[in-house]
């Protein structure tokens, strides 16, 4: 959670998303990422930390936090 | 004892790109016209796809009616009269049987020669190069007649903005003639996959053998408009046609930087931008149409060629990579050195 989250804020700001708006709890309905936003910032991610998300797996009612917690549990490269 | 051979080959044959033509129908529907029918906007449908008009055939016309327009302006590009083969790439044949090309061919006065459609959605055009190109490689005939088509207006639900504003009807087309490998326009190599556990996500459900296996179903009952599962489909287009390219790109000894016109499948610029950036291909060597057409699936490769060589944007000698992703699901890529043709 400590590596993976701060490097999702990063990612996020590729996406027009400014960090001062993202917490641990925003969702990314919260942030206004729409569902092909979504998949673009999963796809992104995917290559961040070198881990496969597969399909519905985040939605937009999911969290930073629930987002930091998949990537961890899938291994990422950290 | 001895071994016979009717007419070896001399040298190796390639199938060589020398004529391009292409048409979409007169209708145009603009995103102002959907919104006035469904919820949707024109600011809507440009963030989310890129596509600002589509073209829609009126009432009555059939896909093997644009295929023939494009046929015969393919044939004309090439300053030939006909082909040894004719092969249509469609989801929207005329009829589920027969297939639409043996009809295609008579009308452009061929009848005799071989014709056969292509099924692999928005990656026939592609798969259709692969499979016409090995018939010329392998002699069984000196030209084809390649042609993507389609009117998808005429299997889409109306009430579906997510389709409906997506994709638009028109047809582009090839000939390909015996020539020698390496010349300009000459097709080279291929990488063609599939994966068919993602059938559901882009399908026509209804009109075929297993709907009409059920019990109880007859012919003509629910599900024959087409289906796309959107974000999923977003997804897997992006994946398949970055390592589809990659891997054609390794296989021919071309790094991303030698590609000087990158030809994606007309899914969705966000598709295209998305691929071309992971394969570093810069947004100035894109050749992208569907702001104007929509997606044509089958269609939209040849579309976007035709269009590109018309207004000079594709050169000839210029390195072209195309790759494309679609319903099965498939996807596929090539690669030539763009020939001297004028599309027509």
């Amino acid at each position: 959670m400590q590596t993976v989250y701060p490097r999702l804020v990063e990612l996020l700001a590729r996406f027009g998303v400014p960090e001062t708006e993202i917490t641990l709890d925003s969702t990314f309905e919260d942030l206004d990422l729409d569902s092909l936003t979504l998949v673009e910032f999963t796809l992104c991610a995917e290559q961040e930390f070198g881990v496969k998300i597969e399909d519905d797996t985040l939605n937009r009612q999911d969290t930073l936090k629930r987002a930091a917690e998949v990537i961890e549990i899938q291994g990422a490269a950290v | 004892m001895s071994k016979v051979l009717l007419d070896p080959p001399a040298m190796s044959t390639a199938a060589v790109l020398s004529g391009l033509g292409s048409w979409v129908p007169p209708g145009v529907v603009t995103n102002d016209d959907l919104a006035q029918r469904l919820d949707t906007s024109d600011d809507w449908i440009r963030r989310r796809t890129g596509i600002r008009q589509r073209h829609i055939c009126d009432p009555g016309v059939a896909t093997s009616d644009l295929a023939v327009e494009a046929g015969q302006r393919a044939l004309k590009s090439a300053s030939a009269s006909r082909a040894d083969a004719v092969v249509i790439a469609t989801t929207t044949p005329d009829r589920p049987c027969p297939a639409t090309a043996p009809e295609v061919a008579s009308r452009l006065g061929m009848s005799g020669v071989a014709a056969f459609d292509v099924a692999s959605v928005c990656s026939g055009f592609v798969y259709g190069l692969a499979v016409s190109g090995s018939l010329i490689s392998a002699r069984v005939v000196d030209s084809v007649l390649l042609i993507g088509a389609e009117t998808y207006s005429t299997i889409l639900d109306p009430t579906d903005r997510a389709t409906a504003a997506v994709f638009g009807d028109g047809a582009g087309a090839v000939l390909l003639r015996a020539g020698q490998p390496g010349e300009l326009g000459a097709i080279g190599e291929f990488d063609l996959g599939s994966d068919g556990t993602g059938t559901e996500l882009i399908m026509i459900p209804g009109g075929g053998s297993r709907q009409r296996s059920m019990p109880g179903q007859q012919p003509g009952d629910s599900g024959q408009y087409f289906t796309m599962q959107g974000s999923a489909v977003f997804r897997h287009a992006t994946q398949r046609m970055t390592e589809s390219a990659q891997a054609l790109l390794k296989r021919i000894g071309w790094e991303a930087h030698d590609v000087d016109r990158f030809v994606a499948h007309q899914a969705n610029r966000r598709i295209i931008d998305a691929v071309a950036c992971r394969l570093g291909v810069p947004e100035d060597h894109l050749i992208v149409n569907l702001d104007r057409v929509g997606n044509t699936a089958a269609a939209s490769i040849p579309l976007a060629l035709a269009d590109a060589a018309a207004d000079g944007s594709l050169r000839p000698g210029q390195r072209v990579l195309i790759t494309a992703f679609g319903g099965g699901l498939t996807w596929g890529s090539t690669a030539l050195l763009w020939p001297d043709v004028t599309p027509c």
